[in-house]
């Protein structure tokens, strides 16, 4: 009986994951559709519970690319995805327009290789899921 | 250039066989469990093993000698070995044209019988597609891919892959911006699983041998025709280099692994007289094609003279011919 328990879990355990593994695998398709004339690197699945802090990715930028980052809000869910683009401590751009509405993709034109740090939170702290795609722009 | 509506017709494609994927998984699951408990009975039945490297076990094992660096700051690092399509792309925007004998043998591929050696030439093979795919190659793309689909399946990630579809764009010479997609989604499909199912030490090794034949392709490239771009990306390699030993490190109680460091750390040495250094700009926001862009407006100047550079090809050249002869 433990047994049949034991594998019913695996089970279960494993159609869960295999459903929002899929559902955030059918964002990040549709999503990448958006990049227009850019070439796609990376993506980046955020979901986060109300209150939370925003959550981080470190990425290296290369000198003389032209990065584009994409944001798709998934459905179902109140937050906007906020994403900003820093150096340290040093924010670079972000999603959110001074005026409180949403860029459809930020650019980052880098001048120097290193270290920078992606964060991405929900607008008025809300919960949300959302993905990042990060593609450069073809010369 | 990336087309939009091609890209659509996989996605669309790709969408109907999620849709009949998630149906197919409730069997599929059920089947697992059984394939699984039937795997348990059969062991020890004399069926054709890998051999045994200390390698082909999870991070957990690694309980009592402790990782140096938390899992977090790894994954961190793991991110930010940046991908082999950039280098790809820089190759290409240069102007030299493609070169098959760069291109890793993939003849070897059934001697590599240990978890260590698949995942190190996986990576080396899944930057080739990444060359390959830069300048569609479409015709050696599946020779490529019959080797990367073996190890991936080896190392028990090949589900990640889509085959036959890739196969299909290949062959078909169409919708390479899909083919290129699909590549590079691929892989970071399996280095995500790897990451997250404790098998850190297999997607630390992926992103090595990724890294190692990026900065070969870009040697050899250097080598026929110096082109600054290259040279100074080869020089500012220097900035992950110390990040990719300190992952490679946590490892280093298995021999292959102890190896691999040593190997890298030459490289590592050569980069002792490389500098770099930054002039700081006026940042200055502008918009491209109704896109806002940060522009940081600094200057990177990366110091590394002929003889240096001749060093670090040489260090990187070794380290390749090691990994693909292993």
């Amino acid at each position: 009986m433990k047994h049949a328990i034991k594998i019913l879990s695996v089970l279960l355990l494993t159609l869960t994951m295999n459903h929002s593994f899929a559902q955030s695998d059918d964002l990040v398709n549709v999503c990448a559709l958006g990049i227009g004339n850019a070439t796609y690197l990376k993506d980046f699945k955020v979901k986060l519970p109300a209150n939370s802090p925003a959550q981080k990715f470190s990425v290296i930028l290369t000198k003389g690319f032209v990065y584009k980052f994409v944001v798709c809000n998934a459905e179902g869910y109140e937050g906007k995805a906020v994403i900003q683009l820093s150096e340290g401590n040093n924010a670079l751009v972000s999603n959110l327009k001074p005026d409180g509405s949403f860029a459809e993709a930020v650019g980052f034109s880098c001048q120097k290789t290193g270290m920078y740090n992606i964060f991405c939170s929900f607008k008025n702290n809300k919960e949300g899921a959302a993905v990042i795609i990060m593609s450069y722009i073809t010369k | 250039m990336i087309q939009s509506n091609s890209k659509k017709d996989y996605f669309y494609r790709a969408k109907k066989m999620n849709f009949m994927n998630r149906k197919i998984s409730t069997v599929l699951a059920i089947l697992i469990a059984g394939g699984s408990l039937l795997m348990v009975n059969c062991q020890g039945d004399g069926s054709k093993a890998k051999k045994s490297d200390d390698f082909a076990i999870p991070d957990s094992i690694f309980k009592d000698k402790p990782l140096m660096i938390s899992k977090e700051a790894m994954n961190d690092i793991i991110d930010n070995i940046s991908s082999p399509v950039e280098m790809a792309a820089l190759i290409k925007s240069t102007g030299v044209p493609f070169n098959q004998k760069f291109l890793a043998p993939t003849n070897k591929v059934d001697n590599l019988d240990t978890d260590f050696k698949q995942a190190l030439n996986l990576g080396i093979y899944g930057c080739d597609l990444g060359y390959l795919n830069m300048y569609e190659k479409t015709g050696s793309i599946i020779s490529s891919m019959q080797a990367i689909k073996k190890l991936a399946d080896q190392l028990r990630i090949g589900h990640f892959f889509d085959f036959n579809t890739i196969k299909r764009l290949a062959t078909n010479n169409e919708n390479i911006d899909s083919l290129m997609y699909i590549s590079v989604s691929s892989f970071n499909n399996m280095d995500e699983y790897l990451r997250e199912n404790n098998r850190s030490n297999i997607s630390s090794l992926l992103v090595t041998g990724m890294w190692v034949e990026g900065m070969y392709l870009a040697c050899q490239v250097v080598k026929e025709s110096p082109h600054d771009q290259l040279v100074e990306r080869i020089g500012d390699s220097k900035i992950v280099l110390s990040d990719l030993l300190l992952i490679l490190k946590n490892y280093k109680s298995n021999s292959s692994f102890a190896n691999l460091v040593k190997e890298i750390e030459k490289i590592k040495k050569e980069y002792e007289n490389v500098t770099i250094q930054v002039i700081p700009g006026e940042p200055e926001m502008v918009e491209v094609d109704g896109m806002l862009m940060f522009k940081s407006n600094e200057q990177q100047i990366i110091d590394i003279s002929d003889e240096t550079l001749a060093k670090i090809i040489a260090a990187i050249e070794n380290a390749r011919t090691m990994i693909i002869n292993l």
